[in-house]
């Protein structure tokens, strides 16, 4: 199975290790995993901001650069449903638009793509410790991926996972509104941090990058200890 | 009162709202309650998705066919005694009811809860013809005698305390109980029993008008819009115009959703179907019904991208959703209609000029859309709000549409992004220690201001995968 | 009795839909019908079950009796409200319940009782406010919510199940169905058939409340602050 990897601007620059973590978790399961170089951002950050026109403009710089792929992987829901959302913010533009369509038919979030497409449920990784995961809004209420991180999860020997309390709520991260409404962004991450310290946790795994950057950099600021990590992360242990 | 509330600028509002902690623990217990009741009845039904369907379908036929069911509505209200009156602004409204409260020559008005006179401004006008006016929801009793706007659309006075509420009572009213709800409900309706019976008008709100028989339906709990439609000689019922089903078969749907959004109640304690005046032979209920259906800037709704908002049936299920909401409270909106559908709505009813930070006040976790009876896609509202902020109403700043520019060139051209992502970390090196940034230049000072900003990798994911490209071909 | 500004007000909603003026609209299909799986082939004695369940939620007692002790039911309910002065709804239900005989006894026994009777115009609300109890009939009862229906009426005052403090419903078993689904369908064949609808149809469940202050539940705030179901079983 051929798989393009979407690695999403954010680990792109940021944590390049969830990129390899997810080329290996891959290819462990026989996929033949390329990149095409010509990618950048999926628009998202100017679309959620209003700027449509500025956004179609990735858009199409995303459209062209997966055009020969099989599949698309990418390690998050967020970014994963933005293109989802292609054929419909191009629809004006009918050609587009169907380019939009094929690129949408064809592209997972890596967790779906692992538990829907490939069907694994174990990837066999093994990681020690305790552990809460934050199910980031878009991948769940949006791209509608709610069960298959929780099950490659629970299937992770050694992980001692704990629920964790109000997790539908959203971490405040928001894209732009991050910047915008760095108040109420502000509480709304600090509410989430408290609500993992609450679980006692030493690892915060999530599946946006996004988010746990801002979780992350919370829990930094607050000088409290738990480590965070993305879910690639810990399915690339062995 | 009109759509907007108070003259403070956003920013200050949102600074009020945050700072104000026992509201905001208030709310957030309330939303607690509200979330778990709501998904508790949901669960009960085991098949709410389809139930949420069957509403959508509802609301969008009945938003197609509009025209025709205000019509079927106003020809059966006529023929069972009461009087119609289309008011395509909150002033032609307001002026009607003025009319028969002078004809009535009325001394007083009592009120059951109604969103839509608030937002037309009701009570205003009829203090200005000479009349008292008395609510009577507990709710917004304590808001009139306090002279606070509502911050929920379903508990109106969520942001007060039993404290509060009880100083209010004993400055306003003579009270000298305790502040214990029980104690000050009874106060209530000890207290208000007489503006019942000495009422000239009853004012109600309209939860759902049945198309079919010209019924005029209230969903509440306390029983005060009981008494206002039994008691009074006149009632006039005042709805916005999109309020209406085809059917009761329809009016079952709506209302079990309605009760179930909002509180988790299967049913509320009652429902009352009322329809023209009392007849002949009854004794109790009005002899004398006017149903007042207003416009107020919905019509310009009908027809567009925004239709849906229309399909709202004011459960507040979004507002009980929304963490932002709980954070700033409703007050933070400026606006009647706060939360989720406040920011859709405003905006849409009173114009972007004083509301046209709404739609980003909110992270589109589409927990609203989610938790919406009726599928309302709240969070996709949002976004298209905020694209005519940028593309119509050209109210966003010049820096913000240089840097959105400026991103469409960068993500549009792989040269541009490869250059500066690999820039990135030496650009934020002055800025950057142990790996991260504590406090940010520019566009990144909201960020830090809250939480720390990692530093860009030494090694993107591009070169490494490169080098394992070349490492392998070799 | 007139309708004011109607057409214009109309045409610019349906210009605003793109079309004109729409003069007939057929009934739309829909594509589920969850509300007709709610307690589907329940039987008659399962619903009264539900509604028994429904009640604790409500904060409403629960009775059940037959016709012949309905008499002893009720005068124990108004004994242990400590209830003396009582309302009651009028019509020719009374007779056929053997009410009639039972509120004649216990006016002999003291109680001041009053009979809603058109004729006596405001009277009838005056002593509803005074009296402790008010007495109906549902009409149709739904066993999901708890839930009595009453078509308000000549015999039955909209005041009988509003003023007094404590509300007691007598509920022939008969009028039980699963859930409003099935009184929605009633009044709207009724409606069909071009039978008036009642000028208040009102659906009460249990007592009156409100959680205005501080999300605390108060069970009785306007209207009645007690509430007691009696499922009559032969009705
Ligand atoms: S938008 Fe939906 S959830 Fe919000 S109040 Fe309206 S119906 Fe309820």
């Amino acid at each position: 199975m051929k798989v393009s990897l979407f690695i999403t601007c954010l680990c792109d620059t940021f944590t390049p290790d969830v990129g390899k973590d997810t080329v290996e978790l891959l290819e462990r399961f026989g996929c033949e995993v390329d990149f095409p170089v010509g990618q950048t951002c999926c628009g998202q950050p100017a679309y959620n901001s209003g700027y449509k026109s500025e956004s179609i403009q990735a858009m199409k710089q995303m459209i062209k650069a997966f055009e020969q792929a099989e599949y698309v992987v990418g390690p998050s829901g967020s970014c994963v449903h933005m293109l989802k959302e292609y054929p419909k913010v191009l629809a004006g533009e009918p050609e587009w638009a169907e380019r939009a369509r094929k690129l949408s038919d064809k592209t997972f979030e890596l967790t779906q793509f692992l538990v829907d497409v490939l069907k694994v449920e174990d990837v066999g990784a093994t990681f020690t410790g305790t552990a809460t995961y934050h199910p980031s809004c878009h991948m769940t209420r949006l791209l509608g991926v709610k069960d298959a991180p929780r099950i490659l999860l629970e299937n992770v020997k050694g992980l001692n996972l704990i629920d964790l309390p109000m997790k539908e709520d959203c971490c405040g991260f928001g894209g732009t509104f991050a910047v915008k409404n760095s108040h109420i962004s502000g509480q709304m991450v600090q509410e989430k941090a408290e609500h993992i310290e609450e679980t006692h946790a030493d690892y915060l795994i999530g599946g946006d990058m996004g988010c746990v950057m801002n979780m992350g950099g919370r829990l930094r600021r607050n000088g409290q200890e738990v480590k965070f990590l993305h879910i690639a992360q810990v399915l690339n242990t062995q | 009162m009109s759509i907007k509330i108070g003259h403070k600028p956003y920013a200050e509002r949102i600074q009020d709202g945050l700072n104000n902690a026992f509201m905001r623990k208030a709310v957030s217990s309330a939303q607690g309650r509200f979330r778990s009741g709501r998904l508790k009845a949901a669960e009960e039904l085991g098949d709410w998705e389809d139930w949420r369907t069957l509403g959508e379908e509802i609301r969008s036929h009945t938003m197609e066919n509009l025209d025709y069911y205000l019509h079927q509505l106003s020809e059966q209200v006529e023929k069972r005694g009461g009087t119609v009156f289309f008011a395509e602004t909150a002033k032609e409204a307001n002026e009607y009811i003025q009319e028969i409260a002078k004809k009535k020559q009325a001394k007083k008005v009592v009120k059951s809860k109604s969103m839509v006179t608030e937002e037309i401004g009701l009570n205003e006008a009829l203090e200005k013809s000479g009349c008292e006016v008395v609510e009577s929801d507990l709710g917004e009793w304590i808001l009139q005698l306090d002279e606070d706007p509502p911050s929920h659309i379903v508990t109106p006075a969520l942001h007060k305390n039993k404290e509060q509420i009880r100083e209010t009572f004993m400055k306003k009213k003579g009270y000298t109980g305790s502040d214990d709800p029980v104690e000050l409900a009874a106060f209530a309706r000890e207290q208000l029993r007489q503006d019942f019976l000495e009422a000239d008008i009853g004012v109600t709100g309209c939860n759902f008008a049945v198309a079919e028989s010209g019924a005029i339906t209230l969903v509440t709990n306390e029983g005060n819009a009981r008494m206002v439609t039994s008691l009074p000689d006149t009632q006039i019922s005042v709805m916005g115009m999109e309020r209406i089903v085809p059917t009761w078969e329809d009016l079952e749907v709506v209302v079990s959703l309605l009760t179930r959004a909002a509180v988790g109640q299967k049913l509320t304690s009652y429902i009352t179907a009322l329809t023209g005046t009392r007849l002949e032979d009854e004794v109790d209920g009005p002899e004398d019904f006017h149903l007042v259906i207003v416009d107020n800037g919905r019509s310009k709704i009908l027809g567009t991208e925004f239709q849906s908002a229309l399909h709202c049936i004011r459960c507040a299920a979004c507002i009980n959703a929304c963490p932002v909401y709980r954070h700033v409270g409703g007050h933070s909106y400026g606006s009647i209609y706060p939360g989720p559908i406040g920011a859709v709505l405003t905006p849409l009813l009173d114009g972007y000029d004083d509301h046209k930070d709404l739609p980003y006040a909110s992270t589109l976790c589409a927990a609203c859309t989610e938790a919406c009876p009726v599928k309302i896609p709240l969070h996709e509202h949002l976004i298209r709000h905020r694209e005519i902020i940028v593309e119509r109403e050209k109210m966003t700043t010049k820096a913000e549409k240089m840097m959105m520019m400026g991103f469409a060139k960068w993500a549009s051209t792989p040269a541009a992004y490869k250059l500066s992502t690999k820039m990135a970390r030496t650009t934020l090196k002055p800025w950057t220690k142990e790996e991260y940034i504590e406090k940010g230049p520019g566009p990144m000072k909201g960020w830090t201001e809250q939480r720390d900003f990692p530093a860009p990798a030494r090694e993107r994911f591009r070169d490494w995968y490169q080098k394992r490209e070349q490492r392998s071909d070799q | 009795m007139a309708i004011h500004h109607r057409e214009a007000f109309l045409d610019n909603l349906a210009e605003q839909l793109g079309r004109s003026r729409k003069r007939n609209v057929e009934a739309p299909h829909y594509s589920v019908h969850p509300q007709e799986r709610v307690f589907q082939g329940a039987t008659q004695e399962e619903l009264v079950e539900k509604l028994e369940e429904q009640c604790k939620i409500i904060h409403t007692s629960f009775m059940r009796t037959d016709l012949e002790r309905l008499g002893d039911t009720l005068r124990s309910v108004l004994l242990n409200y400590d209830v003396t002065k009582v309302v009651g709804a009028g019509g020719s239900r009374n007779e056929a319940t053997g009410l009639t005989n039972f509120y004649q006894e216990i006016q002999l026994e003291g109680y001041d009782v009053h009979i809603w009777d058109e004729a006596k115009g405001q009277e009838n609300v005056s002593f509803a406010e005074r009296a402790g109890a008010g007495i109906v009939f549902s009409d149709i009862t739904l066993a999901e919510s708890g839930t009595v229906t009453l078509f308000n009426d000549r015999y039955n005052g909209r005041s009988i199940s509003l003023l007094p403090e404590t509300f007691i419903a007598i509920i022939p078993k008969s009028t039980l169905v699963p859930r409003m689904t099935q009184a929605s369908q009633l009044i709207h064949e009724e409606e069909k058939k071009g039978n008036l609808v009642p000028s208040c149809i009102s659906f009460v469940t249990g007592p009156s409340n409100s959680a205005d202050i501080e999300m605390n539940l108060i069970v009785g705030v306007h209207g009645p602050v007690k509430a007691t179901y009696i499922i009559v079983d032969d009705l």
